[in-house]
């Protein structure tokens, strides 16, 4: 990296960081799946599974998808701007190491189960005054039980994992 | 000491570059430089109006325009970032060129090297030469100009828009234009140019019933001799100037039309949109990536490994994000020691324990602070810290970049749109003339945008694939692998002497970036200073960040000196007050902000005010902050700020930025911290880098004082310093729990 600045008179120094061209990164793996404006070569298996998808848990993983900007449920995903929900049925609200939850969702006592997150998910901050999650309230009951059915298996102890 | 970090080695060659700069351009500046004050060489015109004017408009000089409309419009070098320069600068020069304001617009300066800012860089280098003579003026100027283009000075920042390029180009840029206009229609009408006058962009001749609105004689003005000192106007004259006019930017933010960086599609291009993921650990890079589930996912073009960060290049900005979070990439390993905050202290506390009571690089010295200490009655110590701080602009950081036909064109938003155009040019191995940078509006800067690569990284993304790209970088990613504010560890001393006074300051810290008199309490009388510097490796790179190293010197000499008050048995604003004896300006500040905060008035139970006050970039800041504390936790009640800047330009704008400093400063006193986690930030996202919310900002009142009749001091940054201070002071005037460290809110958890 190679850096130029304008130092002004001990007052103030500018510095902008550029790469360089005598040390420029080289591209080192280009790896070209398509051309913008041809159609999907390959089609993924996910979203084969979800295209047929007729029973629950799939439909609420395609719901799931306008959640993933928060939230992982990858068992060893790291929280984001949500808790990780891997494991959330039956978890305490407010209890993931590692994640910094609101006072009020801390205080809540609420243990996660079908009718609690149909509650939350239905009105985030109205069912804990206090919670941070402002956004992705799911006002559509058909999508809230989806979610909740995919929510379910997403754990080392469900049926059939 | 001869420890330098590499940084520090790289800082001092650089400032020998500069000072060779200014030699060099000496030289070149000799003989042709006969320019004015916020003029260009020449007045070029010809060269710059394709660049700037459109149909029917006609460049009076490079920073007004006249349209056949009668639209005056300023054409403004510095960059809004909300900060409301764009404005104030056109305020300024309308009010010399008598425009009617209604019609007076802004358009930004191209990335061009006639638009450097000139007086900003003098500022900055010779603040002697700023009030020079009116025979020496051209010629500083030129020098200046040359300089400026030279190190591609094209910067907002420094809170110095108003205070040099208003002052110095824009006021002076108008008032030529003025007589250039009044020039042209002297000669039209045959009347003597002094009886000509001028008001709401009209020309009159009152004698003979003549009067022509400025687009009439716009053309005929680019031919008359351009007056390189032309007479301002004095305070009583001013029309616009000093007062609160609405900005322009205002319609555009609040309808939605305003174009930020972000929002940039430039016309006809084709847009693919690449996320990106950098190394988690400050000079570490990509060993391998396994993007086989990326591959296969939605929308996906490319998967490049760049050696420095992976991209991903998909139809939309979320396909992209999407695919990136799947690819599995093994890092390099860092050879830094530094994993955690406690060895970032730890590397800290070892330089400050090598350097000892009086070694380390001299920053300020007075008298002699070892032998007053030896003699002085009490001697109080302290440490104080502070941690990183990330920027976290709401315009998440973006670039959209097309490379073709061997020239690139930038779209971002960006405080050093030029020094971003070399750094391209340099990483692509062009020509800079082949490089156009487009720098719409800024949804916050703060320091963040001082840096330049993040273009050069999007132009990389840009060549390699030969598409024009958008790259985005996540919340995450600019949480985590930017540039920061540093993290520090101050210990101070002090010797009272019987009755209370200070008679010796001995401070000592390892990070001196930015202004080198941040550290100095030189408004206090006190007879023996001694101020020093251990420097210290520093994990995370360092990028100015609002009020750069005053944000943590205020903090530190502040706190202490309300130590040194306590000790002393003294109420804190009237020990202020006793070590202000020779500066009126700082003591009329301290007086007007104990009237207006009601200082010595009673408080509710529970409730305690801290008072702190910091010159910073010209301006003078007293602030007191009462907290309420029945809780047991502080909740931040009421601020008030007294400001003395000389001169304000627009006192609605000024509060705003004086404001928003304050709940800047103290979201930061607050919450603000990065902590480190295997050499990794562990904070990514506003749910753990928080940010003061409505409800928990105090009431702001903010008070200014004009002493002077020009703007000497800014309004961005200096609202900032006083405010962590102030408040901490608050706590321990409630409750006597001395705060030496940041954030508070974790304290009271």
């Amino acid at each position: 990296m190679h850096r130029k600045a304008i130092f002004a008179g001990g007052l103030l120094t500018i510095s902008v960081t550029a790469c360089g061209s005598a040390e420029q990164p080289e591209v080192v793996e280009q790896i070209v799946v398509r051309e913008p404006g041809s159609p999907q070569v390959v089609a993924s298996e996910a979203s084969a599974t979800v295209a047929g998808a007729v029973d629950l848990v799939a439909a609420g993983e395609d719901a799931f998808q306008s959640c993933t900007g928060c939230h992982s449920v990858n068992p060893d995903g790291r929280s984001a701007s949500g808790p990780n929900l891997y494991g959330v049925m039956g978890r305490e609200a407010g209890s993931l190491d590692g994640y910094s939850y609101s006072d009020a969702f801390a205080a809540s006592e609420i243990v996660w189960d079908e009718a609690s997150l149909d509650g939350f998910l239905a009105d985030p901050t109205g069912y804990i005054p206090g919670s941070e999650m402002m956004a992705g309230a799911v006002p559509d009951g058909e999508a809230r039980k989806a979610i909740i059915a995919y929510l379910s298996a997403q754990t080392d102890n469900a049926p059939g994992q | 000491m001869n420890d330098l970090s590499p940084d520090k080695k790289e800082r001092s060659k650089l400032a020998k570059w500069s000072r060779r700069g200014f030699i060099g351009a000496g030289v070149l500046a000799g003989g042709g430089l006969l320019i004015g004050i916020g003029v260009r060489p020449g007045n070029p015109v010809s060269a710059l109006s394709p660049k700037v004017a459109g149909a029917g408009e006609n460049l009076v000089n490079s920073w007004v325009k006249i349209g056949a409309d009668n639209i005056v419009t300023a054409i403004v070098p510095h960059c809004e970032m909300g900060q409301g320069a764009h404005s104030v600068l056109a305020q300024m020069l309308a009010d010399e060129l008598d425009a009617d304001w209604d019609k007076v617009r802004v358009q930004q300066a191209p990335t061009d090297g006639s638009y450097v800012v000139t007086d900003t860089a003098r500022m900055f280098v010779a603040p002697f030469t700023m009030n020079a003579a009116d025979w020496i003026e051209p010629t500083w100027n030129g020098l200046f100009t040359q300089i400026a283009r030279m190190a591609d000075a094209m910067i907002t920042g420094g809170s110095s828009s108003i205070r040099t390029t208003g002052q110095h180009s824009m006021r002076i840029a108008g008032a030529a234009a003025r007589g250039m206009l009044v020039g042209a229609a002297a000669q039209s009408w045959d009347v003597p140019a002094d009886e000509i006058t001028t008001e709401n962009s009209t020309l009159i001749h009152k004698a003979s019933g003549k009067s022509a609105p400025y687009a009439e004689f716009a053309s005929a003005a680019a031919h008359q001799p351009m007056d390189q000192t032309p007479r301002l106007k004095t305070p009583d004259q001013y029309r616009l100037m000093g007062k609160s006019k609405a900005r322009t930017d205002i319609p555009a933010k609040i309808n939605g039309t305003a174009e930020f960086g972000i929002d940039s599609v430039p016309e006809g291009l084709d847009l693919s949109y690449a996320a990106l993921v950098r190394p988690p650990v400050p000079g570490t890079k990509v060993v391998s990536m396994n993007a086989e589930q990326a591959k296969t996912m939605s929308g996906v073009l490319q998967i490049l490994n760049m050696d420095n960060f992976v991209a991903v290049l998909a139809d939309s900005y979320w396909q992209a994000q999407q695919a990136i979070n799947t690819v599995q990439i093994e890092w390099s390993r860092s050879e830094s020691p530094i994993l955690t905050m406690d060895d970032q202290y730890a590397a800290f506390a070892a330089a400050l324990d090598e350097a000892g009571e009086a070694g380390g690089d001299e920053a300020a010295k007075k008298g002699d602070a070892q032998g007053a200490f030896a003699s002085a009655a009490k001697t109080i110590e302290a440490e104080y810290r502070v941690p990183f701080l990330a920027h976290a602009p709401m315009e998440p950081i973006n670039c959209t970049a097309h490379v073709k036909d061997g020239k690139c064109d930038i779209w971002a938003s960006t405080q050093v749109p030029l020094m971003a155009r070399s750094g391209v040019a340099e990483t692509l191995g062009l020509s800079a003339d082949d490089v156009m940078v487009h720098h719409p509006y800024l949804g916050g800067g703060f320091g963040r945008r001082l840096g330049a690569d993040e273009m050069s990284m999007a132009a990389r993304v840009a060549a390699a694939t030969g598409y024009p790209v958008k790259m985005i970088w996540s919340r995450e990613e600019d949480t985590q692998k930017a540039l920061y504010r540093c993290a520090d560890l101050a210990r101070m001393r002090a010797g009272l002497d019987e009755s209370g006074k200070l008679v010796a300051f001995d401070h000592a810290f390892t990070q001196r970036h930015d202004p080198a008199e941040a550290c100095v309490p030189a408004m206090y009388d006190i007879a023996n200073t001694s101020v020093r510097v251990a420097p210290a490796e520093l994990h995370l790179p360092f990028q100015a960040w609002r009020s750069v190293d005053h944000s943590q010197q205020g903090f530190f000499i502040e706190s202490f000196i309300d130590e040194a008050a306590h000790e002393a048995g003294a109420d804190p604003l009237e020990y202020r007050m006793e070590m202000l004896k020779g500066s009126a300006h700082h003591v009329a500040v301290l007086k007007k902000l104990a009237e207006i905060s009601d200082w010595n008035g009673e408080t509710a139970a529970g409730h305690a005010k801290g008072v702190a006050m910091v010159e910073s970039f010209g301006t003078i800041v007293g602030e007191v902050i009462e907290v309420d504390m029945t809780s047991g936790k502080p909740r931040l009640v009421n601020a008030w700020a007294v400001c003395d800047a000389g001169y304000v330009m627009n006192p609605d704008g000024f509060k705003n930025q004086i404001e928003g400093g304050i709940v800047f400063g103290l979201t930061a006193a607050m919450y603000g911290e990065l902590e480190l986690e295997d050499g990794a930030i562990k904070q990514s996202n506003f749910h753990d880098y928080k940010m003061l919310r409505m409800d928990e900002t105090p009431n702001i009142e903010v008070a200014l004082i004009n002493s002077g009749d020009v703007p000497v001091g800014g309004a961005g940054e200096p609202g900032l310093p006083p405010a962590a201070p102030a408040f901490t002071n608050a706590i321990f005037a409630a409750t006597g729990k001395r705060l030496r460290t940041l954030p508070v809110a974790k304290q009271f958890a």
